[in-house]
């Protein structure tokens, strides 16, 4: 297919859902659009499930649905990449709102329009400059400029704001962990040899203490390791069973559309 | 003990301002920067799975890595895919980088696997190759079990995926010899288990950051990971088995002098506790 006739059958296609839609919204009242709703979201169920069930023939693999597969997941694709557009319109409605009233902070929503038009400007850009391998010495202004912004302010900021964490950690166990009753000693021992036996001052610490299987156990390191391993795995198992019957009657809740408290539930 | 406006000096010990605290911890990190301490790393048995996984993956298929993070969490994940790379082009295994969330993962992959190869001489597409972002979790993970070039499309740079010399009979899941999942998030494994390593058998294994490891031991422990490394540490001891120290081996040591201080001023905090309450009980009497 041509590049102009794939732009038509892109613009045609989105024309023809728009249209859809909108003859949809219009036609349909709110008990219509929940019916719709549930029949869409019980087909993509039934889809998925039946075709990891059903039995599969031939190399690769595949049954009647396996086809199917590939052209259904770009309509998910399609359908979250319309969440996203949705996304930055609300960011764009509530701080352009802030901006436009001056409300107090407004610079911060200024700020969050500067970032998004300066990163979504470059980004294309640098994508469209397709440059040769290997890249030149010195790079385009527009390659370079999308360099500073992601290498040099995004990754930087986003884990600056993570590091932070750590002083917030080291504090909040400082103020917070005091043996007040036995069950709390017995944690803190736990938390002791844990963390002690995940760095190497552990290690170091009992080093003195021969790698024989019985005496090799309370080395730091050993012990850390069996407290997760065989303290830690059960309890683990025990919560991941639980949130895997949570998770099925979830799922069954949502696939057959019994779940209370969505937008249409809430409308009638 | 002598009493200072009101107080003792253990009920001060329970009440350190907070900003001491920050203070205390950030010169910790800033003197074993510059002075490090070297203390031994001695490769744990998740660790050595992992490896040994690696080493095992029959050199005919590709191995998968699924960078699954982006800047939050760099300071584990990045060092573990950076040890993970090592070792493959150590190993002469060939391996694709791909990421289905968050997208920013695919790029610091890429930067780390350009850096590294460059070590090894290695030539993108022969011997390593990246498949770029894929939307869709458990929907990639099911039309990549079934047909994966299909599933792949373009990689990282915009060329069809088939067009490397890499994809050479790359058809299904069958072709993939391991998949090693890198990720500070939760969930991705469930679903790699779930619809690759279980229905498929292909052998799998993962790296973590050290605060969601502990819910993964029971993969670990059922026999479903071949290996998992844990946080920084993890990635520190597969440098120590690669025998190239990195960045990893320097976190350790500065975390290995955090842990004490944090652990010295618990000891403190619970000491003035304890006296205190002692004291207060004497008092009472």
């Amino acid at each position: 297919m041509t590049q102009g006739a794939l732009v038509l059958r892109i613009v045609a296609s989105l024309v023809g859902s728009f249209v859809l839609l909108y003859i949809l919204h219009r036609v349909l009242g709110p008990r219509g659009r929940r019916w719709l709703i549930a029949i869409v979201t019980f087909a993509g169920g039934l889809f998925y499930g039946l075709e990891w069930y059903f039995p599969v023939h031939g190399h690769p693999a595949k049954n009647f649905l396996t086809d199917y597969i590939e052209p259904v997941s770009n309509m998910l694709a399609v359908v979250a990449a319309f969440t996203v557009g949705l996304g930055i319109y609300s960011l764009c409605q509530v701080h352009g709102r802030n901006v436009a009233r001056q409300r107090p902070g407004w610079y911060n929503s200024l700020a969050f329009f500067v970032a998004m038009v300066a990163m979504f400007t470059f980004g294309l850009w640098e994508h469209y400059l397709h440059l040769p391998e290997p890249a030149p010495a010195v790079l385009p202004w527009p390659k370079a400029i999308y360099e500073v912004l992601f290498s040099g302010l995004f990754v930087p900021l986003q884990a600056a704001t993570f590091s932070l964490l750590a002083f917030y950690i080291a504090s909040a166990a400082y103020r917070a962990f005091r043996i007040r009753s036995a069950e709390a000693a017995l944690m803190m021992t736990a938390a002791f040899i844990v963390m002690l036996g995940q760095v190497p001052i552990g290690a170091w610490l009992t080093d003195a203490i021969p790698h024989t299987p019985v005496l090799g156990f309370f080395r730091l390191e050993k012990l850390g390791e069996w407290v997760l391993r065989w303290l830690n795995t059960p309890a683990q198992r025990g919560i991941l069973f639980g949130v895997a019957v949570g998770a099925l009657a979830m799922s069954l809740r949502v696939w057959l559309s019994l779940e209370r408290g969505t937008f249409f539930s809430e409308q009638s | 003990m002598e009493e200072t406006a009101g107080q003792t000096f253990w009920q001060r010990m329970q009440q350190i301002p907070r900003y001491y605290v920050y203070l205390l911890l950030a010169a910790v990190v800033v003197w074993q920067l510059l002075m490090p301490i070297r203390l031994p790393i001695v490769p744990s048995s998740a660790t050595t799975g992992l490896y040994d996984a690696i080493k095992a993956a029959p050199d005919d298929k590709l191995i998968i890595i699924s960078t699954d993070w982006d800047a939050s969490t760099q300071a584990e994940t990045g060092p573990q895919t950076q040890a993970v790379i090592n070792a493959c082009f150590q190993l002469k295994k060939r391996f694709v980088i791909m990421n289905m969330q968050p997208p920013m993962g695919v790029k610091l992959s890429n930067d780390i696997a350009l850096a590294v190869g460059k070590q090894y001489g290695a030539r993108y597409g022969i011997d390593w190759a990246n498949w770029g972002y894929k939307y869709g979790y458990g929907n990639v993970l099911m039309a990549l079990a079934k047909d994966i070039p299909k599933a792949i499309g373009d990689d990282f740079d915009g060329k069809p995926a088939t067009t490397l010399p890499l994809m050479k009979g790359v058809k299904d899941i069958k072709s993939i010899s391991l998949v090693i999942e890198i990720t500070g998030l939760s969930g991705m494994t469930e679903s790699w288990i779930g619809l690759i390593q279980g229905p498929y058998q292909v052998p799998f294994a993962s790296a973590y950051t050290a605060v969601m490891a502990p819910g993964y031991y029971p993969f670990l422990d059922s026999g479903q990971m071949k290996g998992m490394l844990v946080g920084a540490k993890g990635a520190a001891e597969m440098e120590a088995l690669v025998k190239r120290p990195g960045s990893a081996t320097t976190i350790m040591n500065v975390q290995s002098w955090a842990h004490v201080l944090i652990i010295v001023l618990i000891v403190l905090g619970n000491v003035g506790y304890v006296l205190s309450r002692s004291r207060r009980g004497e008092r009472a009497r």
